[in-house]
């Protein structure tokens, strides 16, 4: 958050994390290449340097799956929640193996010759007329650019310098990066390795990804259509929900209509609206909890006040905050938003409308 | 009003998720169930994909000793040194230096001279190769008095050809890298013939026969740089083939070489 940056904020959690995905990393190069020694013995050896190499690109491009899956598969299922949590290490990590991929190749392929290697690299091949010939090293150049843009610009200083919307577009550089890698994997080491269901292989890690942002898409979508603005003067009001629907001290996302969604909590009693938008990178407050009288994100765990939508000191985010009423048992919001961190007075639930 | 996008969840609905906050038991044991099967799948993948890979040949890179040889040096179209093996054959090695260098500059003074060299030798498929140790190990063979030893090759005209294949060097592609040919290798390959490494055209017959042809401009002289933007690319190619030796020769031209 806003108090004074350190590299990373540590807890239990990160570490564990972070163990996993190195530990996962080093397992999955491991045993790759373990298996291509063991498997291709000399004479028919493959040179470590291959094997290295394809340990490295294979292992990048699998965790790059993991990556974009995660979003989607939170949204779906919150038991994927913790692995939301710490998906910046992943992508860094990600990146530093696909770094490590690309060093190789340019040292191996490209060094001991009459040129330098970067200017073999963008010099040895330039027939991108052709498919079958097409430098597909390029393709994965640029995806390793913007990897490394991502990578760089991960940390919270960057998104608060940028602000979260730029930040989020810049970062959705990341299916221009799959894209990239999809052609640069078609083009070359399946032009290498022509069996067909390797191909297929790659296709299927393809409709996995694109179904499972689909299905989230569309159960998004499909709950934006549910906003039911009231008629006459009350145009600015919104019935959004009944009052037993909503828990104590939990969220709850309701809809304003044209895509706006807002952040109901019940405390002590009481109704408080924020916008359902985490400052941080636009998590759903209101699939949070309250904790410590504070609206708490499901994505990081940042927190605003329910009455104010501040952060609680020292931390200085501010959310946008809406007036709430109810009308018998159900709660109305308007749906003119207040500017971030504007006090409102919650509404009361009484006894009878709480049924 | 739609449920809430949220209700598919199977915590409990007080189990909050914060990575600050100690984990809840529910969402903790589908934790340790998920992270060992997502270790194992990985694992498993890693296997699959390390054994797909296709066999990269037995081509063998002797690198670890280093041997001595003595024969005659021919430097058209490429460096390369005949030396009789000990049943008597004539046998041809191509003559590479370290790295992504043809053997050209330190082999041409010795054109037509017999000599006493050491290097690492390539060999696949029974092509031969020196990559030569650097320094000065080339030195002129006052010693060879059996002349008819080297007597130069046997030549033998085999006609005009069309042939498909795949143009690779031949430095990589007979060992010192596994694999050397295809398209992940391509920029390698393009690197090494333009750094003076002999093109080869390596065919296959219906068998699976690899046959090599070393190639040749049309004058018989070492290949121009019109080949770089087709190697390692599936070619045919149209030429005059001649055996030369226990080498096989394709004369050739540019024009006539397209993928297919
Ligand atoms: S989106 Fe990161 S804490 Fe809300």
């Amino acid at each position: 958050m806003s108090v004074g940056y350190v590299a990373v904020q540590w807890n239990r959690h990160k570490r564990v994390y972070d163990a996993c995905v190195i530990g996962g990393i080093l397992l999955y190069v491991g045993v790759f290449f373990s298996v291509g020694k063991a498997l291709f013995a000399p004479p028919h050896a493959i040179s470590d340097e291959i094997l290295a190499i394809r340990a490295l690109g294979t292992c990048a491009f699998l965790l790059l799956h993991v990556i974009l899956c995660i979003g989607p598969l939170a949204r779906l299922n919150r038991r994927f929640l913790p692995l939301l949590y710490n998906r910046r290490h992943l992508g860094v990590a990600t990146f530093c193996v696909a770094l490590a991929h690309a060093a190789l190749i340019i040292g191996y392929y490209h060094g001991f010759g009459v040129v330098n290697p970067f200017v073999s690299l963008l010099t040895s091949n330039t027939n991108y007329s052709s498919l079958a010939a097409f430098p597909f090293e390029l393709l994965g150049l640029i995806a390793l650019a913007i990897m490394f843009l991502m990578a760089a610009t991960s940390h919270d200083f960057w998104l608060k310098l940028f602000g979260a919307p730029a930040w989020k577009r810049l970062h959705m550089l990341v299916y221009v990066a799959y894209a990239l890698l999809v052609a640069h994997v078609a083009l070359g080491i399946l032009q290498t390795q022509r069996a067909p269901w390797l191909a297929a292989l790659v296709g299927a890690g393809v409709v996995v990804v694109a179904s499972l942002h689909i299905a989230a898409g569309l159960r998004e979508t499909r709950f934006d259509a549910t906003a039911s603005p009231l008629d006459g003067d009350d145009g600015d009001w919104v019935d959004v929900a009944d009052v037993g629907e909503l828990r104590e001290n939990s969220g709850h996302v309701a809809v304003l209509g044209a895509g706006r969604r807002v952040a109901l909590f019940r405390v002590n009693g009481r109704v408080y609206a924020t916008t359902n938008t985490c400052a941080h990178q636009g998590g759903p407050l209101g699939e949070g909890r309250v904790i410590d009288g504070c609206v708490t994100c499901p994505w990081h765990g940042w927190q605003y006040r329910a009455h104010d939508g501040q952060s609680p000191p020292p931390f200085s985010e501010k959310i946008p905050t809406y007036r709430a009423r109810i009308v018998g048992s159900r709660v109305q919001i308007n749906a003119k938003a207040l500017p971030p961190g504007t006090p409102v007075e919650p509404a009361v639930i009484s006894e009878h409308a709480d049924g | 009003m739609a449920e809430s996008p949220k209700a598919t969840s199977p915590l409990g609905r007080d189990e909050f998720y914060v990575g600050y906050l100690p984990v809840p038991t529910r969402l903790r044991r589908f934790l340790w169930r998920i992270t060992p099967t997502l270790l194992v799948l990985l694992a498993g993948i890693a296997w699959i994909l390390a054994s797909a890979q296709r066999d990269p040949g037995a081509g063998i890179w002797n690198d670890a000793e280093a041997k001595t040889f003595v024969g005659v040096i021919d430097a058209s179209p490429y460096p390369l040194i005949r030396v009789t093996d000990e049943a008597g054959e004539a046998v041809t090695y191509l003559l590479v230096e370290v790295g992504k260098f043809g053997g050209g500059q330190r082999a041409a003074p010795f054109a037509g001279k017999a000599v006493r060299l050491s290097g690492w030798v390539l060999e696949r498929d029974g092509r031969r190769m020196i990559e030569l140790e650097p320094g000065d190990t080339i030195h002129a063979a006052e010693d060879v008095r059996d002349a008819e030893r080297f007597a130069p090759p046997r030549r033998e005209t085999l006609g005009e050809r069309t042939l498909r294949g795949e143009i690779v060097d031949s430095k990589c592609y007979l060992g010192a890298m596994k694999p050397g040919d295809g398209k992940t290798h391509k920029q390698c390959a393009t690197l090494c013939i333009a750094g003076g490494i002999p093109p080869t055209f390596v065919t296959r017959d219906e068998a699976g026969r690899r046959a090599y042809y070393l190639m040749t401009n049309r004058d018989g002289g070492p290949f121009d740089e019109r080949i770089l933007p087709l190697v390692a690319d599936q070619v045919e190619m149209r030429g005059s083939v001649e055996r030369r030796g226990d080498l096989l020769i394709i004369r050739t031209d540019a024009d006539t070489i397209r993928r297919y």
